[in-house]
């Protein structure tokens, strides 16, 4: 069990590092500074903004100074915004992003498993096929393409909704709605297909076979195998959730870290783009660690694997 | 006793037939033969390959065939609509004019007898106090109220419509910079398609070497490079390509690179996992101690046995690359105008969505029908290939 | 044996049939099997795989896959009929008055839940206990199936058992309620040789200690062997031939058990006979033969096996066998058709 843990733990301070590393040296390989674009600075200037911003150090010490700074949760100041902090832009749109990132991890889950076991529950009959022509589209139409007739349809055809701005609490129906709709859906397709397995495994019949009544085959010892790899792609999910609100705060204007990022992008933030890389990276590996410890109640072979390793 | 009556030559021994009694119901087929029949017989799948061959040829031939240019711009007539209401003016001498109005840019456009856009009408008179534009056509006189969005003539009649018409020189219409909107679809499909193909292609062969080197080394060298695998599959891989992209700035060839660099995990461990298990089947021994050289093996045995979950990987990750790509144009890191993808066609329309909102219609319906025929093909063939994991 | 003739037999399947409805067409997978099964009796069931001996059983316990029907018979357990029993009546028999083990023990049981969990819900499903006592009742079961340290054990997950422990587990659960038969569908074949013999050690002293009755499924005769009272040859979905464990052994009156007779090796003999296979593969059920299924691999075959299904030949004391050969005019053939007289 601790084996396990550790195990996990360690891996998941590698891949950040990893990943601290890999986005520094990227950045830095940026032909020309960060301030290139301002082509009016006069070289005394330039030499100033280097020099403030520690620029003209050997590289080995700016990447020193920097990983310093991420041990001790200071992602450096904006090299755009005078006067603010990475951590402040992050401060400042991570409400709204938590907010719709958390509804649509709800709505994944909360939504998508179900349906698939009702897809799985009634095989070949018309709930089945319903939920799988629902699923396939949200599988295959992309989000932003969901979100933008949404946005036609229900916000500027129908007026249920506003076009932008989470002020309303209607504002989160149509962000939350595109951002998990892909989830949903392939959630409740990976739901069906691994309820469907299980229900093939011998010891389903052992369960049946001992006399157990139909709910407590299927809850008891049939959901809770099936949901062991559903477990295992949500950390997965939350990545694809935070890179896919990028496009989402765009459309609808929501003043989240993704709208930031890609504001960071086009006017080539570097120090922003490096932080809010960074931040999402240890998001996103604190989320992969609780789903591993998930797993791991879950699924009680993991910790006898790991510990026999 | 009684007992069934039965004619004395029924008694008689038949011979025993091996070949009859050895006999299989069903015709054996080969492997191939049997994922062909099982592919064949999966219509959406077929449909899906149908769909992308078309799809594939569209993209190649259409702009050759096609009289407009993906970035020859014509501000006059910009934003038309593929379909529209016209209307007819006669004035004394007879001489007829057909037009229609864009509720879009509040203008009136002249359409030739056999569906042409002929060009903008001017007005003769503009009010913008009264929102009111007044139009000349020979002694006849037409206002247009670009509030009320109605046409009339100077004494007040309403201006009925005269029918519909199809846009015949812009078949889709165009943009908001004029462009034909079908000449840029085809062309976009062109660039999403060839970003996915190549990036696959990248993929793949990244994917087979790594994968293959470490499943040839085994050992320490395959320990260490499938912990590598493991950190890079924890890395939310769309954040990289971003990074790439902005370390390389936009352009179709860093698309290329950067989706092509990033997508090759699944493919490394598939081809490791076959060399795996190939290392320790009998008959590779076998073929080694008959002095098989390793390539032979890998040709001979890697590729069979590997080129299935290697083919369903492939198709699955030309619709995340398309998708991908879109994505990266979407926020603006894809190809750069006035070249086209489905990503920068959809990401424009959204620009003109309360004005134009059928410009979306077009590349939204061609990337999602692509994805679909992408995910029918591949769900075809991971069910054709392993017909166990079929649900 | 002779009392239990007396009472109503405890389980009598008449005239079972059961079909699989797949897009290729209708499998009869079983076809008008009927026995009979005393309390406290053991009947092995053998045939080929295919043969239809384990889809029997699954029909009786109302487990078959959903594509899988029975279309006719009857199977009178304690005076009541399974086969019309609907599915909650069912699940209070089973478990209860009638369980079953099954072939694989590293896939039977369900890899996340506690052995002593899977063992302690039958109870608690089945009897009006506490979990302390259900839990007690495990305690015991491990105990009487000989898995050391009973106690610590419950607590364990199946992987952390081995094959032979785990099939252990399995019986545990299966007598958990005292059933009056135990179903075993290849209980030994999934196991290295030496535990096979201890599992069929431990079932065959269990069944003496609890006197229930039961019903061993195998295609291995020297399992029959040893722990069977009476026997089943299976082939086709047919009962090919019906009788008490040492008479058939002795005197097979049907050429499908003569052929698998003599296609096990016998150790005792030291004659340096051949092993003979059985030619041929069994018959395709989509289309099962006009005739005698097994006619088409049988040294023996006429004209008539080809053109008729032979009936069950009454052969004695408690034996039956499908088979021409049985018929008063069919022509002699030494070691299978010398005393037998029809019924």
């Amino acid at each position: 069990m601790t084996a396990y843990v550790v195990q996990r733990l360690l891996l998941m301070l590698v891949t950040l590092f990893a990943i601290i590393t890999l986005t520094f040296f990227l950045m830095h390989a940026v032909p020309g500074g960060p301030f290139t674009s301002e082509k009016m600075l006069q070289p005394e200037i330039q030499a100033a903004l280097n020099a403030k911003y520690h620029l003209d150090d050997p590289l080995w010490l700016q990447y020193l100074n920097y990983l310093r700074g991420v041990l001790s949760l200071d992602l450096g100041p904006s090299f755009k915004y005078a006067g603010m902090s990475v951590n402040e832009i992050i401060a400042e749109g991570l409400p709204v992003t938590m907010k719709t990132g958390a509804l649509a991890l709800l709505c994944v889950v909360a939504l998508g498993v179900p349906l698939g076991i009702v897809a799985a529950l009634n095989r070949n009959r018309w709930p089945d096929t319903l939920v799988m022509v629902i699923a396939t589209i949200g599988v295959a139409v992309p989000s932003y393409v969901i979100a933008t007739v949404a946005l036609y349809v229900f916000a500027l055809r129908l007026g249920w909704v506003p076009t932008f701005g989470l002020d309303d609490w209607r504002g989160y129906f149509l962000p939350v709605f595109a951002l998990s709709g892909f989830w949903i859906s392939f959630i409740a397709r990976l739901a069906r297909s691994s309820l469907l397995e299980t229900l093939q495994q011998d010891y389903m019949m052992t369960a049946k076979a001992k006399g157990l009544k139909r709910g407590t085959v299927l809850f008891k010892h049939g959901l809770r195998n099936s949901l062991i790899p559903v477990v295992t792609v949500l950390g997965p999910v939350v990545a694809n959730l935070l890179t896919g609100s990028f496009v989402i705060e765009q459309i609808f204007a929501l003043p989240g870290i993704g709208r930031h990022f890609v504001l960071s992008i086009t006017n080539r933030d570097y120090t922003a783009i490096m932080g809010i890389t960074i931040f999402y990276a240890a998001v996103l590996m604190v989320m992969i660690f609780i789903v591993d410890m998930l797993y791991l109640v879950l699924d009680p072979r993991i910790k006898y694997r790991a510990d026999a390793k | 006793m009684t007992d069934i009556e039965i004619a004395p030559e029924m008694w008689a021994p038949t011979t025993r037939n091996g070949a009859a009694a050895e006999y299989i119901a069903a015709p054996s087929l080969t492997f191939w033969q049997d994922v062909r029949k099982r592919l064949w017989a999966n219509k959406p799948a077929m449909l899906g390959l149908g769909f992308i061959i078309l799809l594939v040829l569209a993209a190649i031939f259409g702009p050759m065939l096609s009289r407009h240019t993906y970035f020859e711009q014509n501000l006059k007539l910009s934003n038309v609509p593929p379909l529209f209401q016209t209307y007819e003016v006669t004035d004394s001498t007879g001489a007829t004019t057909r037009f229609f109005f864009n509720s879009g840019n509040l203008n009136l456009y002249e359409v030739t007898p056999s569906g042409e856009v002929a060009g903008l009408l001017r007005a003769t008179k503009k009010d913008l106090i009264k929102k009111q534009q007044q139009f000349k056509f020979g002694d006849k006189q037409v206002v247009l109220d670009t509030a009320k969005q109605q046409l009339s003539f100077a004494d007040g009649t309403a201006l009925a419509p005269s029918g519909w018409q199809w846009n015949m020189s812009n078949v889709l219409g165009t943009d908001q910079l004029g462009r034909d909107v079908l000449a840029r679809q085809l062309y976009g499909a062109r660039i999403s398609l060839t970003v996915a193909f190549v990036a696959t292609l990248v993929n793949f062969f990244i994917g087979v070497f790594y994968g293959g080197l470490a499943g040839y080394l085994g050992g320490k060298a395959d320990t260490i490079m499938m912990r590598i695998v493991e950190v890079i599959s924890t890395i939310p891989l769309t954040l990289y390509v971003i990074l790439i992209m902005v370390v390389f700035n936009s352009g179709f060839l860093s698309v290329v690179l950067a989706i092509g660099s990033v997508y090759w995990v699944d493919m490394a461990r598939i081809v490791r996992g076959q060399i795996l298990t190939l290392k320790q089947q009998d008959y590779v021994a076998a073929a080694r101690t008959m002095g098989a050289s390793t390539p032979r093996i890998l040709v001979r045995h890697l590729l069979p046995n590997s080129v299935g979950p290697i083919l369903v990987t492939l198709t699955m990750l030309i619709p995340s690359a398309i998708f991908i790509e879109s994505f990266m144009s979407f926020i603006g890191l894809g190809v750069t105008p006035p070249e086209a993808s489905w990503g920068t066609l959809t990401s424009e329309a959204v620009e003109t969505l309360r004005a134009y909102p059928y410009q979306l219609f077009f590349p939204a319906a061609a990337i999602s029908l692509t994805m679909f025929a992408f995910n029918f093909l591949g769900d075809g063939l991971r069910d054709a290939l392993d017909p166990r994991l079929r649900t | 044996m002779t009392t239990s003739h007396m009472s109503p037999p405890l389980l009598s399947v008449s005239n079972l049939s059961t079909s699989f409805f797949t897009s290729r067409g209708e499998v009869k997978a079983v076809r008008g099997v009927s026995f009979e099964l005393n309390a406290g009796e053991i009947l092995g069931i053998v045939g080929e795989s295919g043969s239809g001996k384990s889809i029997t059983c699954m029909s009786l316990m109302g487990l078959l896959r959903s594509s899988g029907r029975v279309i006719e018979g009857s199977a009178r357990f304690e005076g009541r009929d399974l086969i019309t029993l609907d599915e909650d009546e069912l699940s209070e028999l089973r478990g209860n008055d009638i369980s079953m083990i099954f072939q694989d023990p590293m896939t039977s049981l369900n890899p996340t839940l506690t052995v002593g969990e899977q063992v302690i819900e039958t109870i608690l499903r089945h009897r009006k206990v506490s979990r302390a006592e259900a839990r007690a009742r495990a305690i015991e079961l491990f105990e009487l199936v000989r898995i050391p340290s009973a106690a610590k054990r419950l607590k364990s997950y199946p992987h952390e058992f081995s094959g032979g422990m785990r099939q252990r587990v399995m019986i545990a659960i299966a007598l958990a309620c005292d059933p009056k038969l135990l179903i075993a569908d290849e209980p030994t074949t999934a196991l290295d040789v030496t535990i096979q013999r201890q599992i069929l050690a431990l079932l065959k002293e269990l069944q003496g200690r609890l006197g229930m009755a039961v019903i061993l499924i195998t295609h291995d005769l020297g399992v029959i062997a040893e722990t069977a009272d009476r026997v089943l040859v299976m082939y086709g979905g047919m009962v090919m031939e019906e009788g008490p464990v040492r008479e058939l052994f002795a005197r097979p009156s049907h050429p499908y058990t003569r052929g698998l007779l003599a296609s096990i090796p016998d150790l005792r003999d030291d004659t340096h006979h051949r092993l003979t296979p059985i030619p041929g593969s069994p018959p395709d059920m989509l289309r099962p033969p006009k005739g005698c299924p097994f006619a088409p691999r049988c040294p023996h075959a006429m004209a008539q096996c080809n053109a008729a299904l032979p009936p069950l030949y009454h052969a004695g004391e408690g034996r039956r066998a499908r088979c021409w050969l049985h018929h008063p005019e069919a022509p002699r053939v030494a070691g299978i058709t010398a005393e037998l007289v029809p019924a």
